[in-house]
């Protein structure tokens, strides 16, 4: 029998942020985000409010407005992928250690197959401890994070979301049935709010209730998921971890605090951001053959296209060439670039280069070019927030996370 | 208070092995001996590497830019209640 492990950072964004700076620590604060408003529209949201600030009513995907109403003294920062990136990674490098198999479910989730490495559910506990002691002294005090053992990725879940923060919860399989019926619908993985208001109005409003009604009438209300909410009402999920489900593609886009009225600034910017994709697809150990660019004017009329590529596309420059063969001939500086997206697609495993000397020649190049940048477009990169229209900030709520919020 | 800049500033590090610890902070004359490292992460910036340091003294959180290619320090970003 499988035995499933749930790792979940509590209050992500807020506790890195929270380590970083120690006077934010015991405080109400939030880190901000880009969430979708009415119309498609863009509004800044709560992304990760703090534990102080939840108990204060804070939630996440609040718009920024509402959370400050609620709670004055909320301290809202911007986000800084960077940071949070990095300590994902220190999360991901700790579990490969000791798992047969990761998948990482979200930017501070993981599932961990450990059915090999544990051996039985004592094994388990003190790989959950070890990978947990191994987490504080790779990412701080202040990232703290849940823990569940499960014999499925659905018990796991809902076992670390059990005991918030810092908690540990091993439900042995005996257990699964009793301990399912403790916990609320709405924690289940797979019950969205639509399917939990379709079942209320069926009569469920407990695991209880939903026991209650017969698998035929759940599959003929809700087809194959209702087979799979009368397995979940009794702790059954044989969902498998989606460890090679590979990203069909890898695209960032950034809104610029002022908007970008020349060529020099849209290239030098294009660079920065191909230079993110480059280095999510270079983590992925993927290449892409397709490029899609564009760009969105001051008055968010958009212009860009696609296009195709017989040689993979692997670095940031040799992307950001691409992108700006599909803008270059039709972009129109005088309207004002406000945003601009770069994603790559077709996306290919990475196979082993033909020779190492081909690759580091490749290497070559690119540095080389860069510092043709670099000679052009003068030494500092990162300048001046004053002078912020030219730059990527290092933090600014430009940024469009890439697990987006729903409002 | 919150705020971000980009500043050039001397920092005083030691060496410990292959890492770096900053200890003290001099910026704009004064000088801020450091009490806390909270967190270093790393970025890459094109091809190069660039290193952030959180620290923190008595009352001021900083966050310092390290350019491992230039090997200039900034200071980005600093807090005081
Ligand atoms: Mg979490």
């Amino acid at each position: 029998m499988p035995i499933l492990m749930h790792i979940d950072f509590n209050s992500y964004f807020a506790s890195v942020e929270q380590q970083a700076n120690p006077f934010l620590r015991g405080k109400a604060i939030a880190v901000g985000g880009k969430g979708k408003g009415l119309g498609g529209s863009t509004r800044s949201v709560v992304a990760t409010a703090s534990r102080e600030a939840k108990a204060r009513g804070v939630k996440t995907a609040m718009s920024t407005w509402e959370a400050k109403k609620i709670c004055p003294e909320l301290i809202i920062l911007p986000g800084d992928p960077q940071k949070y990136s990095d300590i994902t990674n220190r999360l991901i490098t700790i579990c490969t250690k000791y798992a047969d198999q990761l998948e990482q479910f979200s930017t501070d989730e993981v599932f961990l197959d450990v059915t090999q490495s544990a051996q039985d559910y004592f094994g388990a506990t003190l790989l959950a401890q070890t990978i947990r002691a191994e987490l504080k002294a790779a990412c701080g005090s202040a990232c703290t994070a849940s823990i569940g053992v499960a014999p499925n990725k659905l018990v796991a879940k809902l076992a670390s979301e059990s005991v918030k923060p810092n908690g540990l919860t091993v439900v042995l399989p005996e257990n699964v049935a009793a301990f399912v019926a403790t916990r609320p619908l709405k924690e289940f993985c797979g019950i969205g709010r639509q399917t939990e208001r379709a079942l209320e109005t069926m009569g469920a409003t407990s695991v209880a209730t939903l026991r209650a009604i017969s698998r035929e009438q759940l599959v003929a209300r809700f087809k194959s998921h209702g087979a799979w909410l009368s397995n979940a009402a009794h702790g059954k999920d044989n969902t498998p971890l989606a460890v090679d489900a590979p990203a069909k593609s890898i695209g960032h886009s950034y809104t610029f605090p002022a908007n970008l009225l020349t060529k020099h600034d849209v290239w030098k910017n294009l660079l920065a951001l191909s230079d993110r994709v480059a280095s999510r697809m270079q983590h992925g150990y993927v290449v892409g053959f397709r490029v899609n660019a564009f760009v969105r004017y001051g008055d968010f009329s958009q212009m860009g296209g696609d296009k195709l590529f017989k040689e993979p596309l692997r670095d940031g420059l040799g992307i950001a060439k691409s992108a700006w063969s599909i803008l270059l001939p039709n972009i129109d500086y005088a309207r004002g670039v406000r945003l601009i997206g770069v994603t790559v697609s077709a996306l290919q495993k990475n196979s082993v280069p033909p020779s190492l000397f081909r690759k580091t020649e490749k290497m070559h190049s690119v540095l080389g070019a860069l510092n043709t940048i670099q000679k052009r477009f003068g030494q500092h990169a990162w300048q001046r927030a004053t002078t912020a229209g030219t730059m990527l900030l290092e933090r600014t709520s430009g940024w469009h996370y890439d697990h987006e919020l729903a409002a | 208070m919150h705020t971000y800049m980009n500043d050039p500033i001397e920092v005083t590090v030691d060496f410990f092995g292959h890492r770096i610890r900053p200890r003290e902070v001099r910026w704009s004359n004064r000088r801020y001996p450091l009490q806390c490292v909270n967190l270093v992460h790393g970025a890459l910036e094109g091809a190069k590497r660039i290193f952030y340091f959180s620290v923190s003294d008595k009352t001021n959180f900083m966050k310092l830019r390290f350019d491992t290619e230039t090997l200039e320090w900034r200071l980005v970003e600093i807090y005081t209640d």
